[in-house]
C-alpha cells in the first residue's frame, strides 16, 4: 500500500508540475474501528476506511486549498482536485506576507510507530479485553460503558518544490472503561493508550477500577463545602490542562494574537514551579509523533519549560511567516508533549490512598468540559468527574459529588505544585471530530497542587 | 447506484438482519473562507461522497462506511459482521419504534446557491467587512463565510426512500482587543434567522456593516469598563447567550440517549431520569420549551431525520413541567421498556448523523423557548431593580450530567433601579440547572425572539459536528451569582 500511495502522490505532483502549478498535497488514510459499550452492551460497532486528500495551491502570495474524500483508484478525480485548487488560487487574495511552501529535502519514510497487531485487532479480541477487565464487576445497578478505538493512520505529503515524499504510518488504540451506578449516578473510569499491542493491559485497568469501586460501593457520598483544597490531579486532568496550555500558553501565533497567558518577555524567566519541566518530544513513540513536520523540518526534542523557566514558544510555519519568526518544526497535526515526573514514589491509586498525609487531599482524576474563561490570564474552568475521592488526613475516604474549579494554569503549574509522581505514562487525548489524529501526552501519574479553590460543589452527581 | 443499494439491503436482510438502512451521499461539499487581519488565511473547498450502512442483527447494531463504492457487498458484509459480534454482548435487544414507509424529498430553502457565487464576490465581501472592522481598539479582526451542501439519499429495508438536499450558510464577524492590563476581550456577530431562505441572499452587506460597527463599539466599551463585580443579581440574557443556556441545559440534558446512559463514556449523562417525565418541575411556569424541526429556514429543520421520520414540533417543557425528550426510534422503545410505561409515543424525529461515515444519534433540532408576556427588552430592564444584561458566548463549561454550568459572556451591562448604568468586562455567571430555570421571572415577548444558528454542536464517539437552531426570547433569571 505504501508504494501505491507514494506512486499516486508522485503522479499528482508530476501532473501539477506539467501544468506549471505550485502545490503541496497532503494525504491521510485512516482505517478506524470503534467498539462502543453502553448499559453493559455493545451499543455501536463501527469501522470506517477513509482517504482524504488536501491540495494547497500557491501563486505568489495567494493560496487556496481543496480537500476531498477519495480512494486511490480515482486518480482522475484527484487531478481534477489539483485543477480546482489551482483555479481557486487565481481568485484568492494576496497575503500581506510571503508564505513558505513545504520543501522536503529528502524522502522521509517512518513506519516505526506502526504495529499491525494493534491496528488490526479483531472484534473478538476487543470484546474479550473488555470482558476480562470488568469480569464480575457488573450488576443490575452497575453498568459498563466505554470505547475501544483502534486503527491505523497514514500521513503522506509531497510538494512541487522537490521530488521527495514524507510518509508516516502509526497504529493507535484508546481504551476507556466506565462503570456507572444506575440510580446513584456515580461513575468511575480507567483509561489506557497504546501505540503497540503489548502496551495494553487488562489487568492494570481492572486493578484501577477495583480500587475505585471498593470506595464508591462503601463510602458515603458528600457535597463538599466550598473553599480551598489541596488537590491531587490524575493523569487525565494533567494532560487536559497541558492541552489547553498548548493553545493559550506556548503557541507563538496565538500569543501574537493576544490569546496567551505568556509573553515574549517571559522567555528565560521562572514562570512555573521548579518541578515543572515540559518538552515536546517526538522521539517518544507513545505520543504518535511526527519526526518531520509538514513543512519539511526535522523535529527534535524541544524544551518549552525547564525547571519552571519558560524557554520559548512554538512557531508553526505560517505563523512564523506572518510574524517574522523562525519556525520551530511545529507545523504538525498534534504535539508530543512530555511532562517530566517528580520525585514522589506514588505510581498507583493504592499508593496514593495509602500514603501517609498531613492534610486532607482531594483526588480529581478527570476534568470534564474544560473551557477558557480568560486566555490572557490562563484561567480555565472545569468540573471533576470519574472517580474523585476526598482523602482525609485521618485515613478515612469520602466520595465527593462533582465540584468545579476555575483556576489559572499559571497557578496550577506554578508555585502551588507540591509534588509530582516519579512515574509517567502516556495519556491519550485523541478526538475524532474530523480525520483520525492519534494524540497522547506523557504525564506524571499524579500531581499534587495545594491551595486551589472549589467554586461550585454539586448536591448530587 | 440506487438499485445496487436496494439489492444489497435485500441480500443482508436475507442473511438474517432484521433491519438495514443506507445513507448514500452522492455529494457533500463545503466552501470556507476566513479573513484575519486583512489576510485571506483560508480559502478552501471540500468534496466528499460515500455510503454509510447500518445493520440490525439479533437486536444489535453494526455500522460500516466507505468512500469506495466499488465493492458494495464487502461494505454491507462488514456492517453485518460488526452487528454479529455486537449481538454477543447485549442487555436489551434494540427495537425500533413503528414508522410509515415514506417516499419523499426535502430541499432546504435558498434562493441563490452559494456554490454558484464567484469566489471573487465572496472575497470582496470579506474584504469589505475587514475594512469595517479595522478600527481603533481592535487588535484582531476576523470575518468568515462557510457554505455546506449535502445530497443525502436514505433507503431502508422498510420501504422508505427519501432524498434530502440541504444547503447551509454560516457567516461571522469577530473583533478582539486588549485592555490596559493586558486582558484580551472579544465581541462576535453572526446573524439571526432573516427572511424565509438561507442562500447567498442572506449575506446582506448593509446588515453586516451595521453589526460590524456595533461590535467594534461594544468591544471598546468593554475594554474601558470596570471588571464585573462578584455579586448575586438578576441576569437578563439576550438571545446571543440565551441560545447557549438553552442548548446546554435543556437541549443536551433532554437528549434521550444521554438520559438512558448511552453517552456516559464521553459526553456524559443527564440529571433527568425516566421517572421525571410528567412530574419534574424543570422551570418556572414561564418556561415552555419545544423541539421544533418544522420551523422554516434553520439548520434544525431538515425534513426527515436519518431514521426516515418526518419533522415534528414537540413540547419538551410545558409551563415548567417536563413532558418530552429529543429522541429517535431506538431510544423511545428502550425508554418505554425500561420505565414499564408508555412515556413516549413514537420517535420525535431527531436521529441524525453528521456525514455518511458516522452513525445517526440523537441530535437537537430547533430547541426553542416560547416568547412570553413580559414585554420588550426595555420593559424587562425597567422592571429590574438590580441586574445585569448579558450577551455573547465567550466560554462555557457544564457538569457531566448537565446539573450545573459556568458561562462567560462577551458583553455585560449593569442594571440599577430599572435602567442600564454601565458596561462591565469579564462578565460571567454560573448556577445549578434546575434552581436556575426555576428562577425564571420574565420572558420577553415576540419582539425579543430570535432564531440563532449553531454550526458546530459536538457529540458522540466517533465525534460528530451538527448544525441546528435555537429560537429564544430575552429572559430574566433572579438571584444568580455573577463575576466568578
Amino acid at each position: 500500500m505504501k508504494d501505491r500511495i507514494l506512486n499516486t502522490l508522485d503522479q499528482l505532483r508530476r501532473y501539477a508540475l506539467s501544468k506549471g502549478y505550485s502545490v503541496s498535497i497532503y494525504f491521510q488514510e485512516e482505517d478506524s474501528s470503534l467498539m462502543r459499550f453502553a448499559n453493559s452492551a455493545i451499543s455501536l460497532n463501527t469501522n470506517e476506511h477513509l482517504i482524504r486528500l488536501n491540495i494547497t495551491a500557491c501563486d505568489g502570495r495567494k493560496r487556496a486549498s481543496y480537500g476531498m474524500i477519495t480512494d486511490l483508484s480515482r486518480v482522475e478525480d484527484m487531478q481534477r482536485g489539483v485543477e480546482t485548487a489551482a483555479e481557486m488560487v487565481k481568485h484568492s487574495m494576496p497575503l500581506t506576507y510571503e508564505s513558505t511552501i513545504p520543501v522536503f529535502r529528502e524522502a522521509f519514510i517512518d513506519e516505526s510507530g506502526y504495529d499491525p497487531s494493534l491496528a488490526e485487532m479483531s472484534n473478538a479480541e476487543k470484546l474479550a479485553f473488555f470482558n476480562r477487565v470488568v469480569a464480575d464487576m457488573e450488576s443490575d445497578e452497575i453498568k459498563l460503558s466505554g470505547v475501544f478505538s483502534n486503527g491505523a493512520n497514514t500521513t503522506a505529503m509531497v510538494s512541487t518544490a522537490t521530488p521527495y515524499p514524507l510518509y508516516i504510518k502509526t497504529s493507535d488504540a484508546q481504551v476507556s472503561i466506565v462503570l456507572a451506578h444506575q440510580t446513584l449516578k456515580w461513575e468511575i473510569q480507567s483509561e489506557q493508550s497504546a501505540q503497540k499491542k503489548d502496551e495494553l493491559s487488562a489487568d492494570a485497568m481492572r486493578q484501577e477500577l477495583s480500587c475505585l469501586m471498593s470506595h464508591y460501593m462503601h463510602d458515603t457520598p458528600q457535597q463538599l463545602p466550598l473553599g480551598v483544597y489541596d488537590v491531587v490531579f490524575g493523569r487525565a486532568a494533567i494532560a487536559e490542562m497541558l492541552q489547553f496550555m498548548s493553545y493559550i500558553g506556548i503557541h507563538g501565533g496565538l500569543m501574537k494574537r493576544g490569546y496567551s497567558c505568556l509573553s515574549k518577555e517571559d522567555i528565560g524567566k521562572k514562570i512555573f514551579s521548579e518541578q515543572f519541566t515540559l518538552i515536546d518530544d517526538p522521539t517518544r513513540l507513545e505520543t504518535f509523533p511526527f519526526r518531520r513536520d509538514l513543512s519539511g523540518m526535522t523535529r527534535q526534542p524541544f524544551t518549552l519549560v525547564e525547571n519552571g523557566i519558560f524557554k520559548g514558544f512554538i512557531w508553526m510555519q505560517d505563523d512564523a511567516d506572518e510574524f517574522g519568526e523562525q519556525p520551530t518544526g511545529h507545523t504538525i497535526p498534534h504535539l508530543s508533549l512530555s511532562m517530566a515526573g517528580g520525585s514522589q514514589a506514588v505510581g498507583s491509586l493504592e499508593d496514593l490512598f495509602n500514603q501517609p498525609r498531613d492534610h486532607d487531599l482531594l483526588y480529581i482524576p478527570f476534568l470534564h468540559y474544560m473551557n477558557i474563561v480568560n486566555p490572557s490570564k490562563g484561567i480555565l474552568t472545569s468540573s471533576s468527574r470519574f472517580g474523585a475521592v476526598l482523602l482525609k488526613k485521618d485515613g478515612q475516604t469520602i466520595i465527593p459529588y462533582n465540584v468545579r474549579l476555575t483556576q489559572s494554569l499559571l497557578d496550577i503549574f506554578g508555585d502551588k505544585v507540591d509534588w509530582l509522581s516519579a512515574e509517567t505514562s502516556a495519556y491519550n487525548l485523541s478526538t475524532s471530530y474530523d480525520a483520525r489524529n492519534p494524540t497522547a501526552f506523557i504525564v506524571p501519574r499524579f500531581a499534587r497542587v495545594n491551595g486551589l479553590e472549589i467554586s461550585h460543589s454539586n448536591s448530587s452527581y | 447506484m440506487l438499485d445496487q443499494i436496494k439489492q444489497q439491503i435485500s441480500r443482508v436482510k436475507a442473511l438474517g438482519a432484521s433491519y438495514v438502512d443506507t445513507r448514500w451521499y452522492p455529494v457533500e461539499e463545503t466552501n470556507s473562507l476566513l479573513m484575519w487581519n486583512g489576510n485571506l488565511k483560508e480559502s478552501s473547498a471540500t468534496f466528499e461522497s460515500g455510503l454509510g450502512v447500518r445493520v440490525l442483527y439479533h437486536g444489535a447494531w453494526g455500522f460500516s462506511a466507505s468512500s469506495d463504492t466499488s465493492d458494495l457487498a464487502a461494505l454491507y458484509d462488514r456492517a453485518l459482521d460488526n452487528a454479529r459480534i455486537a449481538s454477543e454482548r447485549l442487555s436489551l435487544p434494540v427495537r425500533l419504534a413503528e414508522k410509515d414507509a415514506i417516499q419523499a424529498k426535502f430541499v432546504s430553502p435558498n434562493k441563490i446557491n452559494p456554490f454558484e457565487v464567484p469566489l471573487s464576490e465572496k472575497v470582496a465581501f470579506l474584504s469589505e467587512m475587514d475594512k469595517k472592522l479595522d478600527q481603533p481598539g481592535v487588535t484582531q479582526r476576523a470575518s468568515s463565510l462557510t457554505f455546506i451542501r449535502k445530497q443525502i439519499i436514505f433507503v431502508d429495508s422498510e420501504g422508505s426512500e427519501i432524498e434530502k438536499v440541504i444547503t447551509e450558510v454560516f457567516a461571522g464577524l469577530e473583533v478582539d482587543g486588549v485592555d490596559s492590563e493586558g486582558g484580551m476581550y472579544e465581541r462576535k456577530f453572526s446573524p439571526f434567522r432573516r427572511g424565509d431562505s438561507r442562500g447567498w441572499e442572506t449575506i446582506d452587506l448593509q446588515h453586516f456593516s451595521e453589526n460590524a460597527e456595533r461590535i467594534v463599539r461594544e468591544l471598546n466599551d468593554t475594554l474601558n469598563a470596570d471588571p464585573c463585580p462578584v455579586d448575586d443579581r438578576s441576569v437578563i440574557l439576550l438571545p446571543g447567550i440565551m441560545y447557549l443556556q438553552t442548548h446546554e441545559t435543556i437541549g443536551h440534558a433532554l437528549e434521550l440517549d444521554r438520559i438512558l446512559g448511552y453517552e456516559l463514556a464521553f459526553a456524559g449523562g443527564s440529571f433527568v431520569t425516566l421517572d421525571d417525565f410528567g412530574k419534574l418541575r424543570y422551570g418556572s411556569e414561564k418556561l415552555t420549551a419545544r423541539a421544533d424541526a418544522t420551523l422554516p429556514n434553520t439548520p434544525g429543520s431538515f425534513g426527515f431525520d436519518d431514521d426516515g421520520i418526518p419533522a415534528q414540533d414537540n413540547l419538551l417543557i410545558d409551563r415548567g413541567l417536563l413532558v418530552g425528550a429529543i429522541s429517535g426510534r431506538q431510544m423511545v422503545e428502550e425508554a418505554n421498556a425500561r420505565a414499564r410505561r408508555q412515556i413516549f409515543h413514537g420517535s420525535s424525529g431527531a436521529n441524525r448523523a453528521t456525514s455518511f461515515y458516522r452513525v445517526p444519534i440523537e441530535r437537537m433540532t430547533n430547541i426553542n423557548i416560547d416568547p412570553g408576556n413580559d414585554g420588550t427588552l426595555e420593559e424587562i430592564i425597567r422592571n429590574t431593580e438590580k441586574g445585569i444584561v448579558l450577551d455573547g458566548d465567550r466560554s462555557w463549561s457544564i457538569g457531566s450530567n448537565r446539573e450545573q454550568f459556568h458561562f462567560g459572556t462577551e458583553a455585560g451591562w449593569l442594571v440599577e433601579d430599572g435602567r442600564v448604568t454601565r458596561a462591565v468586562k469579564n462578565a460571567t455567571y454560573k448556577g445549578a440547572t434546575l434552581p436556575f430555570w426555576n428562577s425564571l421571572t420574565a420572558v420577553g415577548d415576540a419582539s425579543t425572539w430570535e432564531v440563532y444558528y449553531v454550526p458546530n454542536c459536538g457529540k458522540g464517539q466517533p465525534n460528530q459536528i451538527m448544525q441546528l437552531g435555537h429560537g429564544v426570547p430575552v429572559c430574566r433569571f433572579d438571584n444568580v451569582r455573577i463575576g466568578e
